[in-house]
């Protein structure tokens, strides 16, 4: 009892010296910038003049009553749900496929892992290119294989835009959730499989009521990873859209960055931060809420 | 409770990144120096490297002194220039060390804030935000021998800061003169005959009248500004600061006609227009996909380098009332003086002997035939330059109404930080048909409103200068 009472009050020295060069430099360049971004956030500053202006909750009534951040928060979350549903459903599938390959496992795993190494900003270019409504690939394809009534301004149609964004966003990241599924899918036990199978239950429902509940938990981290990656699209807006056709296509993070860093208002851009912030505080302990109920149900 | 705890952990990690872009501190504000440095006589700037001046590096300074200079390097041929006359001023002043940092190609501006967030500010460069950079206390005054070179210049409570390196890019049409010539087409004298142009051209449907690089919002502002000029500045030259004082809005009668001379315009735009990046355009009019495109000077470099023997042609668009408003003379941009630079004696001294050696007469020759701009200087000199160069230097000279571009104004006509791309944005969103005109120019003036409450250079709210 003494020595545990001992064990608690010693602090840790060891551990204390591993982490703490990362927990410095996390709190320099995380912690505090963000701390002073709630100050910055009451203020009229435009990113370069010493005069810094405290403007009260002005940038923050703005935000509220802004159509454009309305229109940005509406196609942040368009974007969030398809990602997050899409990534997850065809890394899932394609997890599933490699699972059941006997030849080549690693081959196929690999192959459809590259995407997730190729920088936001190339991946961008890549299909920015692909999608050219002259010169693209796409289009050209069509037209060879006689469908040229279906050629589209993939990048320019209003309503398309967003979709194809989120298109390149899954064919960029489904690789790096396919393997973490794979992760799941192999702790799943061949036991239970196999017994299952010898009562008679079929493919589907050994899907369904076994691999299904035994990875939940794995879906559950692929999810929330998701959905974070889906509130935070910048690199490929970037690229390809410029959060364009007119506003189509600005997400929250992009309007934070065209209105703090291109149009100098980063008292503004930093509240539209502080508010993406809690929407994302906000989102996440709502999914938590409803994935952890799941799980526990299971 | 792991997962949750770590997925919990992950979302704030993110969340809180992202909020830490937008936080850093301000730099101290540099106080002007007013001493006032004996100056050497202007060196005769030599263009090429083969003469080097010798006499002129020993009165300038006291010291041997090192000089940063930044400039938007993202254009070749801005480069090459540059690298070509700093070169040459460093043959010529012995003493004078300029150093070129890179520009960051087509960032520029985000890239000098950085610069400057992180104390590493030029002394020397091509400044753009100037209004913005003279607020925070950045730049230095440039002494009167060097304003007095320009046919014009642009003041802030009187003072210049910059010396405008090439006119305002003057925009009109470029053509493909041969499709032109094989078809009967001929350059239109009026508005309405270059309407009926851009149709009979749809009508024969080998080409787009018109190529628009619309996915980059500031080449769309090329043909937004020659529409607000027709329809805004023909009627009221104040209409901005107008508009910060009440008396004016957005949806009055002037800017509703822009967007709708906007719309009548986009129509004969190439399929997929607003996707197609500027970089594009020029591909388009020398592979017979579009006859016409409609952009500045520095154009001519780049269809000549894609098709060394296209045959350009280039002819201005007039307004619907007859007269020729064009872009041009010395707009708020150009090479600046840091204020943290002019504290130092020498450092000023040398950096305004600089600019003294930039526009003296065979190195701005140089300049402006390189980068094809139009001279700012009140004695320009002759240039050497293609004949639709030459052609556009003289259209400049006949026009009724020259001035920069609308977002491109300062004191009661600067623009909001953020209205400009907004307006483009709109205007994009009312061609593609996604809002009504009443819609797009009510959420204009909503903009407006809440822009103002923040910036208003009439009533003083926002504009405050360093010192």
């Amino acid at each position: 009892m003494t020595m545990q009472k001992n064990n608690k009050q010693k602090p840790d020295l060891v551990a204390l010296a591993f982490v703490a060069p990362a927990l410095i430099l996390y709190g320099l360049f995380v912690i505090l910038p963000t701390i002073s971004s709630f100050y910055y956030s009451f203020t009229s500053w435009d990113g370069i003049s010493p005069i810094i202006n405290f403007v009260g909750f002005a940038n923050y009534r703005e935000i509220f009553t802004s159509a454009r951040f309305g229109n940005a928060l509406r196609n942040t979350l368009i974007l969030t749900v398809f990602i997050s549903v899409f990534e997850n459903a065809i890394a899932l599938m394609l997890a599933l496929a490699v699972d059941h390959v006997h030849w080549g496992k690693n081959v196929f795993r690999s192959i459809l892992y590259l995407p997730v190494l190729i920088s936001g900003i190339v991946s961008g270019f890549i299909w920015k290119i692909m999608y050219n409504y002259n010169f693209g690939a796409i289009n050209s394809f069509l037209k060879n294989v006689g469908m040229g009534g279906s050629v589209q301004d993939w990048l320019g149609n209003t309503k398309l835009t967003l979709l194809m964004i989120g298109v390149v966003l899954i064919w960029k990241g489904a690789g790096y959730y396919m393997i973490i599924y794979l992760a799941g899918l192999q702790s799943v036990s061949t036991d239970v499989m196999e017994a299952a199978q010898i009562d008679g239950a079929g493919a589907s429902q050994r899907f369904w009521h076994i691999t299904m509940p035994l990875i939940s938990g794995t879906f559950t981290i692929n999810f929330t990873l998701s959905l974070i990656n889906g509130l935070k699209v910048f690199d490929q807006i970037s690229v390809m859209t410029d959060g364009g056709p007119g506003f189509t296509s600005e997400t929250i993070v992009y309007l934070l960055y065209k209105v703090g860093f291109n149009e100098g208002r980063q008292g503004f851009g930093t509240a539209v931060g502080v508010v993406l912030l809690f929407i994302i505080i906000l989102l996440n302990t709502v999914q938590q809420k409803f994935l952890r109920s799941r799980e526990v149900q299971i | 409770m792991k997962k949750k705890s770590l997925s919990m952990i992950l979302a704030m990690a993110m969340a809180v990144s992202l909020c830490t872009g937008c936080g850093s501190a301000a730099a101290p504000a540099p106080e002007a120096e007013k001493t006032t440095e004996t100056k050497a006589e202007q060196p005769a700037a030599e263009s090429t490297a083969e003469t080097v001046q010798e006499e002129a590096s020993a009165s300038i300074v006291t010291e041997p002194t090192e000089l940063t200079f930044i400039f938007a390097d993202g254009d070749e041929g801005m480069k090459e220039a540059m690298n070509t006359i700093v070169k040459n001023f460093n043959e010529a002043y012995e003493d004078i060390t300029v150093t070129i940092e890179p520009g960051n190609g087509g960032a520029y501006s985000e890239f000098l804030k950085t610069k400057d967030s992180v104390g590493e500010f030029p002394d020397i460069m091509e400044m753009r935000d100037t209004a913005m950079y003279v607020r925070a206390g950045k730049l230095a005054e440039l002494p009167s021998d060097i304003t007095s070179l320009f046919a014009s210049t642009t003041e802030f409570n009187g003072k210049v800061y910059t010396a405008a390196m090439g006119g305002e890019n003057t925009d009109g049409i470029y053509y493909n003169k041969a499709y032109f010539d094989a078809n009967g087409f001929t350059e239109p004298a009026t508005y309405d005959e270059f309407i009926a142009l851009c149709q009979a051209i749809k009508d024969k449907g080998d080409m787009a009248p018109l190529v628009v690089g619309g996915q980059d919002i500031w080449h769309l502002g090329f043909l937004f500004n020659k529409a607000y000029d027709d329809q805004v500045i023909s009627q009221d030259e104040e209409f901005i600061s107008h508009c910060y004082d009440g008396s004016a809005d957005f949806a009055n009668d002037g800017f509703k006609k822009t967007f709708e001379e906007m719309a009548e315009i986009m129509a004969y735009a190439q399929d997929g227009w607003t996707s197609t990046p500027d970089a594009q355009i020029t591909t388009f009019l020398v592979n017979d996909m579009a006859a016409m495109l409609f952009s500045g000077t520095h154009m001519i470099k780049t269809i000549k380098e894609a098709d060394p023997d296209f045959e350009l042609g280039w002819f201005a668009v007039p307004s619907p009332d007859g007269k020729l408003r064009l872009v041009g003379g010395s707009g708020i941009g150009g090479l600046a003086i840091s204020a943290e630079a002019a504290q130092d004696a020498n450092k000023k001294a040398a950096a305004e002997e600089f600019i003294r050696y930039f526009f003296s007469a065979d190195t701005y020759k140089y300049y402006c035939e390189t980068m094809n701009c139009l001279p700012t200087l009140a004695e320009a000199p002759a240039l050497d330059v293609d004949p639709v160069m030459q052609e556009i230097i003289e259209a400049t000279q006949a026009a009724d109404h020259l001035s920069p571009m609308w977002n491109g104004k300062t004191g009661n006509n600067e623009l909001p930080p953020d209205f400009r791309n907004f307006t483009y944005k709109t205007c994009i969103e009312y061609l593609q048909g996604t809002t009504t005109l009443d819609a797009a120019l009510e959420e204009l003036n909503k903009t407006w409103q809440t822009s103002i409450a923040s910036f208003n250079p009439v009533t003083g709210v926002g504009i405050v200068v360093a010192e």
